[in-house]
């Protein structure tokens, strides 16, 4: 059939939302194309696919006696995450409850979520040292904010009808506790249970920075090569994770907090004076103490290398966000119900959960040890981790979906039927995941990668504490700015709503 | 609202555990940690005999605090979590800076005069020399970790001393392994084309057999300059019991069982003292790394 050419609509253009978000993701893959030949993505090792294969035979063959005191840092771990959830419920509750009130109490929580639990502990270990409070805090503090948040829009969001038959004057308490707490409980208890989950990966990842837990012994196994101790601890780490419902059942919250209590240690013999010199002066450069207006440029002018450390992780960020949008769109179809068979099935969603429960820093850090330290592995664990959070989510959302043309090929569905349904909200999914991501590429620079947490890591390695608190400021900053910028360029609102991407 | 019950009782056990619980530090136990340069499972080997050897000499109950990285060593001596620390020469210096009145105590016989070794792989076609040889320029280079003084603060010194630029310009790109186990691993496997490296660690790994050295050899080594000691915090007496710093530095000096020293390794100790260390601290202020 002939068209004729003024009445077909171009490929991509026309107002439709197709359309639209189509010339949207193609704009933001160019900006990444762009990007690119900016990043340093070299392959430094010379010979990955050898030491891929070691990692893969210590995988497959596990050496589980080869742990040492397996229990204990399996202990650990549990019990930092869930004192340090509960720890951060009590902060963030009460900040809950006032935080569309006020506007610093906003602030603050964005201020301290903008930064990530590792660097949180890293600062808390120069005053507490190795302890079960550096632990602690490093959850609490970002958790209070996030909670704060979190909490207050789903308070928000509660009926109104059972606080209007209130009398007037009723304290904000009572109001809380008659109208809101009983009609938002089950959502509450959800967020925090995701938020529980979110602590375990973390408190995993604080061995990486020399607390005893299951991360400390992955680290130095997966770095000095012995990949079957290292195999044995990850997938004793998958199985804490997929096991969660049921060791961490309601039911048994109670039992396991008091039993978990006594594995919390050591206490620090907190040093009054070393903190109040830490939070008084060891973190602010001196010539702003003194009021010395020219040290301090000079102090600005000896801040290590900014500009690029920025640049890198603005780069990363946007990479990753890119990449992993490219990942959710090719992997999603691996574990819907419309495509393929139970086994294919059953083998994407094994896949796509394994992805998703590695945190980032675990995925780049393995990446790292087979490619060398450029920005390739971290974009890697970036797009890999995020993508198959999201395609696991779009699956999901997917489920409910009816194709109502029968007799497509699996083809003609995912295009004509499927993608234009699941799309805006993929889309939209990415956009809320760009400020964990950039939060993320900011970290991993603790890996080696020229990013801020490289620079960070420098300062804390070399005692400056003022330059490494000022980084750290930088980096949550930048954080919030790249948050405010992805909710104006988001183009709709999610129609998944999911706790994970919180 | 059960749910909303069993928080609360939650809560409560919580503050009570909080204050109630025993705190750890409190206890004498004498406690000492080690940089972390090499490979840990010999970290930690090394140092339970050490702690089995203190204990039974100084006649209290000693422990080994294992670390992740050489901030933490020197953060965990801050704040009084290891009283004694085996240290590198900059992170010495940074760690009595910290703690005023404590003092370095003994060094291996071989501190007095170590050295770095500058390692390079097989392709890069280097051949061991008298100077660094200009051929350098251009290649992929990596420290070990970003404090460790012979694996950063002297090889940067004297790339510095011989090219008059800093590493960033004189190589395509520079990394820090970490430790220098993994500088020996990442040069062997060419994931950098050279890498500076403690020698003492090094002739451990050749002498383990560790090593392919049709992979990578030692193409220069530095000058000497002391490093390695042991740093005491100048309370010990306090906590310990007058004479305390004297028994150390005694129950150190007279380690002679071939077997602990071999783990360090080194063929004994001699005494040190924090003067003995200046050299080191000016280096590390002309680069930057001390203030």
């Amino acid at each position: 059939m002939m068209a004729s050419g003024d009445s077909r609509p171009g490929l991509l253009a026309g107002d439709g939302i197709g359309a639209r978000l189509a010339r949207h993701s193609l704009w933001l893959i160019a900006l990444a194309l762009i990007a690119i030949p900016l990043a340093d993505l070299e392959i430094l090792s010379r010979d990955p696919w050898a030491e891929l294969g070691r990692m893969a035979l210590g995988l497959a063959l596990p050496d589980l006696g080869a742990i040492e005191t397996p229990l204990q840092a399996i202990g650990l771990t549990v019990a930092v995450a869930f004192w340090g959830t509960l720890s951060g419920v009590v902060l963030g509750l009460p900040l809950a409850l006032v935080y569309s009130r006020s506007r610093w109490v906003r602030a603050a929580s964005a201020g301290v979520r903008a930064v990530h639990e590792l660097f949180w502990a890293l600062l808390f270990l120069q005053v507490f040292g190795l302890s079960a409070l550096t632990a602690l805090a490093a959850l609490a503090i970002p958790y209070a904010g996030i909670f704060a948040k979190v909490y207050a829009e789903i308070l928000e969001q509660t009926p109104r009808a059972a606080q209007e038959a209130l009398p007037e004057g009723t304290s904000r308490l009572a109001r809380l506790a008659y109208t809101e707490l009983p009609l938002a409980f089950a959502q509450l208890a959800a967020y925090t249970r995701y938020r529980f989950e979110c602590a375990l990966r973390a408190s995993v990842l604080l061995g990486f920075v020399g607390l005893p837990t299951l991360g400390y012994q992955l680290e130095s196994a997966f770095r000095e090569g012995r990949y079957h101790e290292a195999g044995a601890l990850l997938w004793l780490f998958y199985a804490l994770i997929a096991t969660l419902p049921w060791w961490a059942h309601r039911r048994l919250l109670l039992p396991l907090g008091i039993a978990s209590v006594t594995l919390l240690g050591p206490w620090p013999e907190i040093d009054g004076g070393l903190l109040w010199r830490f939070v008084s002066q060891d973190i602010w450069p001196r010539a702003l103490l003194t009021g010395d207006i020219s040290g301090l440029v000079d102090w600005l002018m000896g801040l290590p290398a900014l500009v690029t450390a920025v640049a890198n992780t603005l780069l990363l960020g946007l990479l990753g966000t890119v990449g992993a949008l490219l990942i959710a769109l090719a992997l999603w179809p691996l574990a819907s119900r419309h495509f393929g068979n139970p086994l294919t099935r059953g083998a994407g969603r094994g896949i796509l959960i394994l992805l998703r429960s590695t945190p980032e820093l675990m995925l780049a850090f393995i990446f790292l040890l087979l490619l060398g330290p450029s920005l390739l592995p971290a974009w890697l664990a970036l797009a890999l981790h995020n993508g198959a959070l999201i395609a696991f989510l779009v699956s999901r959302h997917a489920h409910a979906i009816e194709p109502g043309m029968a007799g497509l090929p699996a083809s003609g569905r995912l295009a004509y039927e499927l993608l234009p349904r699941v799309y805006p909200g993929m889309l939209a999914l990415v956009y809320y995941r760009a400020e964990v991501i950039l939060r993320e590429s900011a970290l991993l620079g603790m890996l080696g990668v020229a990013t801020l947490g490289d620079i960070i890591d420098d300062a804390f390695q070399m005692l400056m504490f003022d330059v490494a608190f000022a980084l750290l400021v930088v980096t949550a900053l930048l954080n919030i700015l790249v948050d405010a910028l992805a909710r104006r360029l988001r183009p709709c609102e999610p129609p998944i709503d999911d706790p994970c991407l919180r | 609202m059960r749910s909303l019950a069993s928080l609360t009782s939650l809560l409560a056990i919580a503050t009570a555990g909080l204050i109630g619980l025993p705190s750890v530090a409190a206890a004498d136990t004498f406690r000492f940690t080690a940089i972390p340069d090499e490979d840990e499972s010999r970290l930690v080997e090394r140092f339970s005999k050490v702690a089995d050897y203190l204990s039974d000499t100084l006649e209290v109950d000693v422990e080994y605090v294992p670390v992740k990285s050489y901030g933490a060593a020197v953060t965990a001596f801050r704040n009084d979590q290891v009283q004694l620390a085996w240290f590198g020469g900059l992170s010495g210096v940074q760690a009595r800076r910290l703690v005023p009145g404590s003092q370095a105590l003994a060094q291996g016989v071989e501190d007095a005069a170590f050295e770095t070794y500058f390692l390079a792989h097989a392709s890069t076609g280097l051949e061991p020399a008298d100077t660094l040889p200009d051929s350098i320029e251009g290649k992929t280079f990596t420290f070990g970790a970003k404090t460790s003084t012979s694996g950063r603060l002297m090889p940067e010194h004297y790339l510095r001393e011989r090219f008059d630029a800093a590493p960033e310009e004189l190589f395509t790109r520079v990394g820090f392994s970490g430790d220098h186990s993994r500088t020996i691993a990442l040069v062997e496997a060419g994931t950098y084309d050279i890498g500076a490296v403690n020698f003492k660690v090094w002739d451990a790994a050749l002498a383990n057999g560790d090593v392919d050295t049709d992979k990578v050899d030692v193409i220069w080594s530095t000058p000497s300059y002391p490093d390695y000691q042991w740093t005491l915090r100048g309370d010990a007496d306090e906590t310990f019991g007058a004479g305390f710093t004297d028994r150390v530095r005694q129950a150190l000096l007279s380690m002679d069982d071939p077997e602990l020293l071999e783990s360090f390794p080194r063929s004994g100790f001699i005494p040190a003292d924090n003067d003995m260390y200046a050299p080191i601290e000016s280096v590390a202020e002309n680069l930057g790394l001390l203030r």
